[in-house]
């Protein structure tokens, strides 16, 4: 008892076990859980909708449905969640842990289950997930352990579509040319011409000392057509290029693809490409046609 | 739906609703609302037939306790009924009590809506609602931040916030006329931005400022036939209608499919049958059960079939305030005062209190003709009531 002015307060306590009997229908549905590794729902065939978790009457229609179980998959999709942050000694899980509303494939009702494997300020509505089966039976509901974020297939992101290009659009890939990158060339392209490779015969030649293949800078305006603009899926069907200046080793080299016509006829455009060294000036200049990517497959 | 006879609303007391009552046990907080409401209606319990006594079942952790308070409720002797149905309790038992006086089974009925907040654990009963095999985990009492969320996901974030909060404001604005609330901050709409941000967050932005109170308090209401009504006061307050629409307690059985379809079905369906075409036309005053600012705002638009942002716009603009054109709330509604069993009961005695013109201080500054009731309960039970001016024909 306490005392607050004039008024006493007084404390109690009560502890309230209770049991709960979940009858033959969830019974079953947790008995297949458990010997099978089944989720099962139960399906109101006048409504046309599947139960999950089940319920022996329609709510909608009250027909009782307590016969008609329907096997689902265990791959659902998130239709609510939220983030379990307080602490209780009933949960299932430690907090902080997310508790989202799945509605399993063949499902009509979502499932109150705990997701993990997605950082809880990641999860959305959508998400699809995959059941994780416990290892022990409790025979509960926790004979799902978790839901856990279902494995896709890597998505290939495509570059722009010619309806995406506009004129104007440009892009760059910038790096800086080394003996070894003029080694290499030498190697892959057969060209072992000494005005590349012999110091000491490029003295000799108008430019004083080694240069790069032309074509090694010239490369470098690939990545910017095949994986920046227009980007994954284009093909290159022409390609022209004037060259300006040479390159000499420890060059820093940028090359540039700007977007200068649509040619709407073809569904293609025309690039106008350029290549500056570290001082900006123009080491080439050129153009192409490219082929915007479309859908694969 | 057909009645047998009219019901009217005769007599309304409530107690002063407070966070602590500590100077009164259960009995006698009770007392202090029948014998207002007994004076209001000018009788006495000998002019009583029925009593109908509510409140939250193991709220204050008192089995039966219609037994004890029989004490202050005056039912001994008396016929008596006690109901039971959550959040909706309140305006249930106003249900109760209409049907007992319309089907000619009693002429005079005291019904009593109270709780003592103080006294139980709220949430520890609110989370033995759902099934315990599949949903309990999903029970959280009654915070949850759904709404806001998807208020912020249609409106985008500041709109949201800043209408959650005018809304709010406004509310208090009217609790400060109503001397019984509970909650009176004297909150001013420069404080929006502040209050938005600071109040501590509970669920996502359902923040403790957008929350109702826990409070203390009772509510009781006098129905009488319409002789003895006619006989006992001039104005008495009509029972035109009432509605109960009410679904499984979870609020996602169809996943994202409408969550609170109970409204606004209750409200189509009241409205059709009481040839009301426009809501915001044919009602004069609304006094809704708005557990949250979020839900209050978001309700506006359930109960009234409105589409769009037309709700944020009544707010936006004050439409819904005491002297706006559609008022809401004119008692300062459950954000200011909640004692859960009287709440919904609240709703309609004062809805009752602006027919009969006898608010004082937070009556609207003009004749209500017709006026709308809400209870809300458990996460998706509806009552509606409309009560009227004139004598229902």
């Amino acid at each position: 008892m306490t005392a607050k002015a004039d008024s006493f307060i007084v404390d109690g306590k009560l502890a309230l076990p209770y049991q709960y009997f979940a009858g033959r229908t969830g019974s079953r549905f947790l008995i297949q859980l458990r010997d099978q590794k089944k989720i099962q729902g139960l399906r109101c065939q006048t409504c046309d909708k599947v139960f999950v978790p089940p319920r022996s009457t329609c709510v909608s229609c009250g027909a009782k449905i307590a016969d008609h179980w329907v096997e689902v998959k265990n791959t659902g999709t998130i239709t609510g969640h939220t983030v379990i942050r307080y602490e209780e000694p009933h949960q299932p899980v430690k907090p902080p842990y997310i508790l989202a509303l799945i509605k399993l494939d063949g499902a009509d009702t979502p499932l109150a289950h705990i997701v993990k494997g997605i950082p809880l300020t990641k999860v959305r509505t959508g998400q699809r997930v995959q059941a994780v089966f416990a290892k022990k039976t409790t025979s509960s509901i926790l004979d799902i352990d978790h839901f856990r974020p279902l494995e896709e297939k890597p998505k290939i992101e495509l570059g722009y579509s010619y309806e995406a290009l506009e004129v104007g659009m440009s892009a760059s890939f910038t790096k800086t040319i080394s003996e070894t990158d003029v080694y290499l060339f030498a190697g892959i392209s057969g060209d072992f011409n000494p005005m590349h490779l012999n110091e000491e015969f490029a003295k000799l030649t108008p430019f004083g000392t080694r240069i790069a293949h032309g074509a090694l800078p010239q490369s470098l305006i690939a990545p910017v057509l095949g994986m920046k603009l227009p980007g994954l899926g284009t093909v290159i069907p022409e390609i022209t290029v004037r060259f300006r200046k040479p390159t000499y080793f420890g060059d820093t080299i940028t090359a540039i693809g700007e977007v200068a016509e649509k040619i709407d006829a073809r569904k293609w455009v025309r690039m106008e490409l350029r290549w500056l060294n570290q001082k900006g000036e123009l080491v080439a200049e050129g153009s192409c046609l490219a082929i915007p990517p479309v859908p694969l497959g | 739906m057909k009645k047998n006879r009219n019901v009217g609303i005769v007599g309304v007391g409530q107690s002063v609703f407070s966070s602590h009552r500590e100077d009164v046990n259960q009995p006698e907080m009770i007392q202090e609302a029948v014998a207002e409401a007994l004076a209001h209606a000018g009788i006495t319990m000998n002019d009583v037939d029925c009593v109908v006594h509510g409140n939250m079942e193991l709220f204050e952790m008192v089995h039966q306790p219609d037994l004890w308070h029989t004490l202050g409720s005056g039912a001994f002797g008396k016929e008596t009924l006690r109901v039971t149905t959550g959040g909706t309790t309140g305006a249930t038992l106003c249900c109760v009590a209409d049907n007992l006086v319309a089907s000619g089974l009693h002429d005079v009925v005291l019904a009593i809506g109270f709780e003592k907040l103080q006294e139980g654990h709220t949430t520890g009963g609110i989370t033995n609602m759902a099934d315990p095999l599949w949903a309990r985990q999903l029970q959280t009492g009654a915070l949850t931040g759904m709404t806001a969320a998807q208020t912020i996901e249609e409106f985008g974030e500041q709109r949201a916030k800043k209408a959650a909060m005018r809304y709010r404001i406004l509310m208090d604005k009217h609790a400060m006329k109503n001397p019984k609330a509970h909650r009176r901050l004297g909150l001013e709409f420069d404080q929006a931005e502040e209050l938005m941000t600071n109040s501590p967050a509970l669920v996502g932005e359902l923040r403790m400022i957008h929350m109702c109170s826990q409070s203390d308090g009772a509510c009781a209401m006098i129905f009488a036939s319409e002789e003895k009504a006619k006989q006992l006061r001039k104005n008495p307050a009509w029972i035109k209608d009432h509605l109960t629409v009410h679904r499984e307690e979870s609020f996602c059985i169809f996943g994202d499919a409408p969550v609170l379809m109970s409204h606004r079905y209750a409200a189509e369906k009241l409205y059709a049958r009481n040839g009301i075409a426009d809501p915001l036309k044919q009602i004069d005053v609304f006094e809704m059960y708005d557990p949250s600012s979020w839900w209050g705002l978001d309700w506006i638009r359930e109960f009234l079939l409105l589409k769009g942002d037309e709700h944020l716009r009544m707010v936006e603009n004050d439409a819904i305030s005491l002297t706006g054109t559609f008022p809401i709330n004119p008692s300062g509604g459950v954000i200011a005062s909640n004692p859960i069993g009287a709440t919904a009961m609240v709703r309609v005695a004062e809805a009752a209190l602006q027919i009969m013109g006898d608010a004082g201080e937070h009556q609207v500054p003009k004749t209500v003709n017709q006026a709308l009731a809400s209870g809300f309960g458990g996460t998706l039970w509806s009552v509606l009531l409309l009560l009227t001016r004139e004598v229902p024909r």
